[in-house]
């Protein structure tokens, strides 16, 4: 994420500067450190991890060989791993998807959502809310995981409250542990998660579209959801271009969750994830070739995630609607 | 964040072209310097060989000791590094704990500066197939004597060797005594006027009785399920012997469609369909799912390893009793007798080469290996080590401790055991399976086809080193 700034202008042609001593000091310190540190810290690590790639490593020996794309072959011919990266497109496209519909939503009623006459404002209380909607977000996400790892035992907190509502079914029922939930209670822990922070980010989004633009749009007669599709999406789509990334990067990583929930990759390992995967492959298996191609994979795929995320935004027009930047 | 704003042209991926052509050379040689290990160790200082010093450890040395921190705690090394720092002016031995063996400890061994002993155990263990040419050989620890003067290799239990032994090398000296069976209250049991199973026949009408009290036979939880496959084996290996012991070690090609196999999982799916197993283990986390075992009671077995009670400690109801018998057999007729023992040494110890004080981790070992260091850990942890003789009468009060020694006593030489599935890192792939299966969502074949094709696969991996058993 660099930061933002427009290169439209057409610069004009420069003679060349001076290297005054100011000059050049200025230039190493402000470029020539950052870049130093993204180039050792950043890119060379991840260069390494493809040259590790390509070899037999076992990580616990300086000792390995060159073997070509071996590893990769064999990787795609694994069909554990096939299922991990299978699980973990479907957490990319559906978390971004829930978490920030939820979000967006949220953000629209404490915003804008509240009653239609005097000035525009949001639902009554709804400091409140926003304060409670942002708890689950300062919990630690391993906290998180083991809090809802327990709420779903057969014997928790989920399966009382649903037999007491008369569903018997879902006695001694094990959500983590059944292949037809598993994912989707994983799924829902996460969004659960998430959902207040990005509500406070599009709300910060939302303030800062001016009041009059509301008040325009309720003159001519806009309803309530009219306003959130025809005006406070286009007007906030960087924030949440920025948000479906972000959230999207965590969802292919999502090893933390699932750690807690499901260590092991859950029944059948329908909620096995790819870093989990590769966790195992070289730590337990002493396979650090084959897990680095993991790592390269799963780094391609985040980069082909954010490139469809940017694209998506292009093609809805996203550059011409003027969204602020 | 306006990167669309960026124009794509000619020009600016002819740089990037550059800027990649560039890196390139500068990644290789990064890239090489990782992993390229500086030499560093490889025995260290030569100290004075003597009766009191076999190995010949320096003075004024330091002995770097790393141990897992798991069920065992890591006191008992310390403990012995107390009694060595007396015996051996000026050496410091410090021992530090891990949870994670190999995640921390691979940066050392690429480096080639690994500790002097390593207790390599817990779910994060090293695999030994990775690390075994950089071990030392520990047969001469075993025939060193212990500080009380008698030769070690008399003082220990049998098959404490072999767990540690890799092709023709004795690798890994395994520290502590692991019975695996099942495990009951003998209270519970003695109130209901229950007999103790020894097949599965016996384990099945024992189900049906639990049933009357409302009661399950067993009980799993969803990181614990591979216990009952640790259990499935023991029994197919009582029944058919060394013959389905070799064939699942060397990972050959329908080792698990051996008849003795066949007729465990047959037995277990029995049970599994009468409803004797408590439904919804694989949403279970384990721990939770033993203490409805050892402080609800509600399934009266439970199959594990002799460290379930150090693990239950604090979650046994009081009046337990716990005690433990050895895993059934088919129908009594198998290969080996009753009485038949699956047990191993576990907690495996190795000495790297090239670690700085080779000769030091070797004399901690023999420390460890002495009658004072043996006993204070049977106390502390209320598990037999492998010295043989340290445990009293009375089991220091536990019924599960006496029970094992029982057990050992009564198996003598009928000690087997198996390694295939931590050898080759397959526990965390069998999980899902198990799950499934004890959830009663698979049939016999499946859970067969299953756990052929995940050995197979191992099999038929070049770059994954075998070991071969015999």
């Amino acid at each position: 994420m660099g930061p933002s700034g427009s290169l439209i202008q057409k610069a004009p042609r420069r003679r060349r500067r001076k290297l005054t001593f100011d000059y050049v000091s200025f230039m190493a310190v402000f470029l020539g450190l950052p870049l130093a540190i993204f180039l050792i810290f950043v890119i060379s690590p991840f260069a390494q991890a493809v040259y590790y790639s390509l070899t037999d490593w076992t990580g616990f020996s300086p000792e390995m060989n060159f073997i070509g794309i071996d590893n990769y072959v064999k990787l795609f011919q694994n069909s554990t791993f096939i299922t991990s990266m299978g699980n973990n497109i479907l957490l990319a496209i559906i978390v971004p998807l829930v978490t920030l519909s939820i979000a967006l939503l949220f953000a629209t009623l404490i915003t804008v959502g509240g009653p239609s006459h005097g000035q525009v404002r949001g639902l009554g209380a709804s400091s409140f809310y926003r304060v409670v909607s942002f708890f689950p977000y300062v919990i630690p996400a391993i906290v998180i995981g083991i809090l809802w790892a327990q709420i779903y035992t057969p014997s928790g907190l989920l399966n009382g409250i649903l037999t007491s509502l008369g569903i018997d079914s879902a006695e001694g029922f094990a959500w983590l542990g059944d292949e037809r939930t598993a994912i989707w209670a994983t799924i829902f822990v996460i969004v659960w998660g998430f959902v207040g922070f990005y509500m406070v980010l599009f709300i910060a989004a939302i303030k800062g579209i001016p009041a009059e633009t509301f008040e325009a749009v309720r003159i001519d007669g806009a309803g309530r959801f009219r306003t959130a599709i025809s005006i406070t999406i286009p007007l906030i789509r960087d924030n949440i271009q920025t948000a479906y990334i972000y959230v999207g990067i965590m969802a292919l990583d999502a090893f933390v969750y699932m750690a807690a929930l499901n260590p092991f990759g859950g029944p059948s390992n329908t909620t096995l994830v790819m870093s989990q995967y590769l966790f195992r492959t070289a730590f337990t298996k002493g396979q650090f070739g084959q897990a680095s191609a993991m790592g390269v994979v799963l780094a391609v795929i985040t980069l082909l995630f954010a490139a469809a995320v940017f694209t998506v935004n292009r093609l809805t027009g996203g550059k011409d609607d003027g969204g602020r930047s | 964040m306006n990167i669309e704003n960026v124009s794509v042209n000619r020009r600016n991926i002819l740089r990037g072209a550059v800027a990649a052509a560039v890196l390139i050379p500068f990644s290789t040689t990064l890239a090489s310097c990782a992993a390229g290990g500086g030499g560093g160790g490889g025995g260290g200082a030569k100290g004075e060989v003597s009766a009191d010093n076999p190995f010949g450890l320096a003075t004024d040395t330091k002995i770097d000791a790393v141990v897992f921190d798991g069920g065992y705690g890591t006191d008992y090394a310390e403990f012995a590094a107390k009694i060595l720092e007396k015996n051996h002016e000026g050496v410091t031995a410090k021992v530090s704990a891990s949870t994670q063996i190999g995640q921390e400890l691979q940066p050392r061994f690429v480096g080639g500066n690994p500790p002097d002993l390593v207790d390599n155990s817990g779910a994060g263990n090293i695999g030994f197939n990775t690390i075994l040419d950089q071990l030392e050989d520990l047969t001469d620890v075993i025939d060193a004597n212990n500080l009380e003067g008698d030769k070690i290799r008399d003082t220990l239990y049998g098959g404490v060797m072999e767990p540690g032994t890799f092709g023709d090398k004795f690798a890994a000296l395994n520290y502590v005594m692991t019975i695996y069976g099942l495990w009951y209250s003998k209270s519970l049991f003695d109130e209901n006027g229950w007999e103790a199973p020894t097949t599965w026949a016996d384990l099945k009408d024992l189900g049906a009785k639990a049933k009357e009290q409302d009661k399950y036979l067993f009980l799993w939880g969803k990181e614990a399920a591979t216990y009952y496959q640790t259990l499935a084996i023991g029994s197919a290996i009582k029944q058919g012997g060394d013959e389905v012991r070799l064939a699942l070690e060397n990972l050959e090609d329908g080792c698990w469609s051996k008849p003795a196999v066949q007729d465990v999982f047959n037995a277990m799916k029995e049970i599994i369909d009468a409803g004797y197993i408590k439904p919804g283990g694989s949403g279970t986390q384990f721990t939770q799912a033993q203490s409805q075992w050892s402080l609800d009671q509600s399934a009266i077995l439970y199959p594990s390893g002799s460290w379930i009670e150090n693990e239950m400690k604090d979650q046994t109801k009081d009046g337990f009793d716990m005690v433990g018998i050895p895993e059934p057999s088919v129908d009594g007729n198998g290969k080996m007798p009753a009485e038949a023992i699956h047990s191993e040494a576990g907690e495996p110890f190795i000495v790297p080469s090239q670690g700085k004080n080779v000769a030091g981790g070797k004399e901690l070992l023999r420390v460890m290996l002495s009658k004072e260091s043996a006993t204070n850990f049977a106390k502390e942890k209320l598990a037999p080590p492998i010295v043989s003789g340290v445990v009293p009468e009375d089991g220091f009060g536990s019924t599960a401790l006496v029970s094992q020694t029982n057990m050992l006593d009564a198996a003598g030489e009928n000690v087997f055991t198996f390694r295939f599935v931590n050898l080759y890192g397959m526990n965390q792939d069998q999980l899902p399976i198990w799950n499934s299966f004890l959830d009663g969502k698979m049939s016999v074949g499946d859970l067969t086809k299953k756990l052929q094709g995940l050995t197979d696969n191992i099999r038929n991996d070049d770059s994954v080193d075998k070991i071969e058993v015999k």
